[in-house]
C-alpha cells in the first residue's frame, strides 16, 4: 500500500475514465489518470505517486514509470508553480521566438529547464506546439499564450507574480 | 475566387459551439439521412466522394474503410486521431475549437458506417482546454439523444470518448497513436498486421484524421457525386490550409484546391503577401515533413507552369522539383529567414521526437541536429554537407514509421534547393553570424505583383 492519496473528486473521476474501455483494458486509462495524478501532486510525478497509480489501475509500477517517462507533458523533477514552455520550433522561430526566449531567461535570471530560487516559474523550451499561425507563442499549463511580444511577456510575469 | 467553406460554413456563427444555434444551422441532419442509408450505402457515399485523408498521406478515405475487418463477433472502433502536431499545421484545433459538434456529427456517421459503437478522439495533451470543449459537446449531443443507446430509434449504439496524449508527435502515427491509447509508450507497431485487421486493444480499428472525419458530414449531405464536383481531379472537396509563417494574414483557409500558389499567398482573401513588403524566399506548403521549396519553383513548376494548391500540382516534379500537400500546414518564409538555422530547428523537433526504437532514427536525427547546428554558427566543413545528406538517405525507408522520412526530407530538400547557401556557410564562417545570405537566386523569376 502507498500512502499517497488522491481527492474524493479525482478518484471519482478515474472510476469513470475506467469506463471508457473494454473489459480488462483498464490500463488504458494510465495516461489521462497521470495527468490527473501530476495536477494533484505540485506538478510532477514522484515515485510514490507513479507506485499509486500503478496500484489504482492494478499494473506495474514500471509500466507506470515507462509511460511517465516517454511524454514531455509529465515532469519527473519538481518544476515551479508555473511552467512557462515556450515554442521554439520553425514556424515560431521564424516569428521571433528566440528573442522571446532570450528576454525571458534574462528577466527570471534562469536557464531553460531551469526553475528560479523561489519556485515561482519554471522555463521550458517546448517543441511545436500547434499554435503556427498565433507565433510566437508559450503553453502555461492548460491554456495557450499566444501572438506573444516582449510587452505581453512583462506583463504576463507581473500578473503571475501578483496571483502567486 | 476566395474561400470555399464546406466544413467552416457555419464557424463564424454565434454559439455555433454549442448544440442550439449548431442544430438550428443544418447540424445532425447527415446523422438524419445516414439513419435512412445502410452501411455499405455511406460507405459508397464515401467512396463515390473521392475523399483523401487529410491527415498527410492523402489516402483514400473510403478505401481505408472498406479494408475494415468484420470478423463474427468481435468489437470494432473508429479512432479519430487529433494529435495535430505537424510543424505548421492548426487546422484540426481551429475545426474543433470552433465548430466541435462537426467532429461529433461526422463520428457518429462514420462509427454507424464502420459499426463502432464505442469511438474515440485521441488528442494531444497539450490541447487541454479543445478536450475540455470536445466533452461539454460530447454531453450535449447526448443529451440530446444523438449518442448512447438506440439513438433515434435507429437501433444503433454509440459512445465518444476523449483521450488526451501527453507530448510525443509520434502518436499522430496511427499505430503509436493506438499503443498510447492502450496505455502504453507511443512505439509505432511493426505493419503488417494494419489496424484494420488488429487495431486497439487487437481488434478491427479505423484511425482517420479530424478533418476526414468532418468531411464526412456534407458528403453525406450533399452525396458522394456533389462533392465530388468540387475541387480538380482527384483533389475533390474542400481543404483546410492552416498558414504561417512571414505572412500578412496567418489563420486557417478552406480552399477548393483550384487556386494557383501565388494567389494564395498573394491575394488578401488567403495570405495577404508576405510580412513587412518582404520577398518570398522559400516555402514549406505541408508541414515540416514535406520537402521546402524556393519561391520559383513554388509558384511555378519546373516546367514553367503555375503550380496550384492541390495534391497533384504541389507534388508535381517528384521531390527534384515538387513537393507535397501533406497535412496542410503552410509555412512561409521571407527573404530574411536562414534556411540552415530553420531546418536546424526542424531537424532538432524530429530529434526530440524520435521515439528511438530504430536506430537509424534514433541516432540519425540527433547527428543531423548537431551538424546543422554546426554549419550555422560558423563551424562546418565542406563534407559535412555531403555527410548530412548521407545520413538522411540512410534514414529515408529504413524505419517502422514513417517519422525517419519525414526528419529526412527537410534536411535533403534543404541541400537539395539551397546548396550554395549552406556553401556559404561553410566558406565564410565569419560573415554567416552578422548577416543572412538573402534571397539569392531563389526568388520567384517573375515580377512580383504589386500588392494592395
Amino acid at each position: 500500500m502507498t500512502t499517497v492519496q488522491f481527492s474524493e473528486e479525482t478518484n471519482k473521476k478515474i472510476q469513470e475514465i475506467m469506463t471508457h474501455y473494454p473489459e480488462g483494458k483498464q490500463k488504458s486509462a494510465l495516461i489521462p489518470v497521470l495527468h490527473l495524478a501530476q495536477a494533484e501532486s505540485q506538478g510532477w510525478l514522484d515515485i510514490p505517486v507513479m507506485d499509486h497509480v500503478a496500484e489504482l489501475l492494478g499494473i506495474l509500477p514500471v509500466e507506470v514509470y515507462e509511460v511517465a517517462s516517454f511524454y514531455s507533458m509529465f515532469n519527473l523533477n519538481p518544476v515551479g508553480k508555473y511552467v512557462l514552455e515556450v515554442c521554439q520550433t520553425g514556424p515560431c522561430m521564424l516569428r521571433g521566438s528566440d528573442k522571446i526566449m532570450n528576454h525571458i531567461k534574462q528577466k527570471l535570471n534562469i536557464k531553460e529547464g531551469e526553475t528560479t530560487p523561489d519556485g515561482l516559474f519554471t522555463l521550458k523550451p517546448a517543441e511545436c506546439l500547434g499554435a503556427c499561425g498565433y507565433a510566437p507563442m508559450m503553453q502555461l499549463g492548460k491554456t495557450y499564450r499566444e501572438n506573444l511580444t516582449i510587452e505581453k511577456v512583462d506583463e504576463l510575469l507581473e500578473e503571475l507574480k501578483k496571483l502567486a | 475566387m476566395g474561400e470555399t467553406r464546406l466544413l467552416l460554413k457555419h464557424a463564424e456563427v454565434p454559439g455555433i459551439r454549442h448544440y442550439e444555434a449548431y442544430r438550428e444551422h443544418d447540424g445532425y441532419k447527415s446523422v438524419e439521412k445516414a439513419f435512412t442509408m445502410t452501411p455499405e450505402q455511406i460507405l459508397e457515399e464515401v467512396k463515390t466522394s473521392g475523399l483523401r485523408g487529410r491527415g498527410g498521406a492523402g489516402f483514400p478515405t473510403g478505401m481505408k474503410w472498406s479494408f475494415l475487418a468484420k470478423p463474427e463477433g468481435v468489437p470494432r472502433h473508429l479512432v479519430v486521431n487529433a494529435d495535430e502536431s505537424e510543424p505548421g499545421t492548426f487546422k484540426d484545433r481551429y475545426l474543433m475549437e470552433f465548430i466541435p459538434h462537426l467532429l461529433i456529427e461526422g463520428m457518429i456517421v462514420s462509427s454507424y458506417c464502420l459499426g463502432s459503437n464505442a469511438s474515440y478522439v485521441y488528442i494531444r495533451g497539450e490541447y487541454a482546454w479543445i478536450a475540455e470543449i470536445l466533452e461539454e459537446t460530447i454531453a450535449e449531443a447526448k443529451a440530446n439523444g444523438w449518442l448512447g443507446k438506440d439513438i433515434k430509434g435507429s437501433g444503433f449504439d454509440c459512445e465518444i470518448y476523449v483521450q488526451r496524449g501527453a507530448g510525443a508527435y509520434i502518436c499522430g502515427e496511427e499505430t503509436a497513436l493506438l499503443e498510447s491509447l492502450e496505455g502504453k509508450r507511443g512505439n509505432p507497431r511493426i505493419k503488417p498486421p494494419f489496424p484494420a485487421v488488429k487495431g486497439a486493444w487487437g481488434r478491427p480499428t479505423v484511425v482517420n484524421n479530424v478533418e476526414s472525419i468532418a468531411a464526412v458530414v456534407p458528403i453525406i449531405n450533399m452525396g458522394g457525386a456533389e462533392y465530388a464536383k468540387i475541387g480538380v481531379g482527384r483533389s475533390t472537396g474542400t481543404k483546410l490550409i492552416s498558414a504561417c509563417g512571414n505572412i500578412n494574414k496567418p489563420g486557417v483557409y478552406e480552399i477548393d484546391m483550384t487556386q494557383t500558389v501565388e494567389e494564395f499567398i498573394y491575394s488578401d482573401e488567403f495570405c495577404g503577401g508576405i510580412a513587412n513588403g518582404k520577398r518570398l524566399k522559400a516555402c514549406i506548403p505541408g508541414g515540416s515533413s514535406v520537402p521546402i521549396l524556393p519561391a520559383n519553383l513554388l509558384l511555378t513548376t519546373a516546367n514553367g507552369t503555375p503550380r496550384y494548391m492541390n495534391y497533384e500540382s504541389l507534388a508535381d516534379g517528384g521531390f527534384a522539383t515538387g513537393t507535397m500537400m501533406g497535412s496542410g500546414g503552410f509555412i512561409v518564409l521571407d527573404e530574411d529567414q536562414d534556411i540552415i538555422y530553420h531546418t536546424y530547428t526542424l531537424a532538432r523537433f524530429y530529434r526530440h521526437e524520435s521515439c528511438g526504437q530504430c536506430s537509424p532514427c534514433r541516432e540519425g536525427t540527433g547527428w543531423m541536429e548537431k551538424i546543422l547546428k554546426r554549419i550555422d554558427e560558423g563551424q562546418g566543413k565542406m563534407s559535412d554537407i555531403d555527410l548530412l545528406w548521407d545520413i538522411q538517405r540512410k534514414i529515408e525507408g529504413n524505419t517502422i514509421c514513417p517519422l525517419g522520412d519525414a526528419a529526412a526530407w527537410p534536411v535533403a530538400a534543404a541541400i537539395r534547393h539551397f546548396r550554395d547557401e549552406f556553401e556559404w556557410h561553410v566558406l565564410n564562417p565569419d560573415e554567416c553570424l552578422t548577416r543572412n545570405y538573402g534571397l539569392a537566386h531563389y526568388a520567384d523569376p517573375l515580377e512580383i505583383k504589386e500588392q494592395a
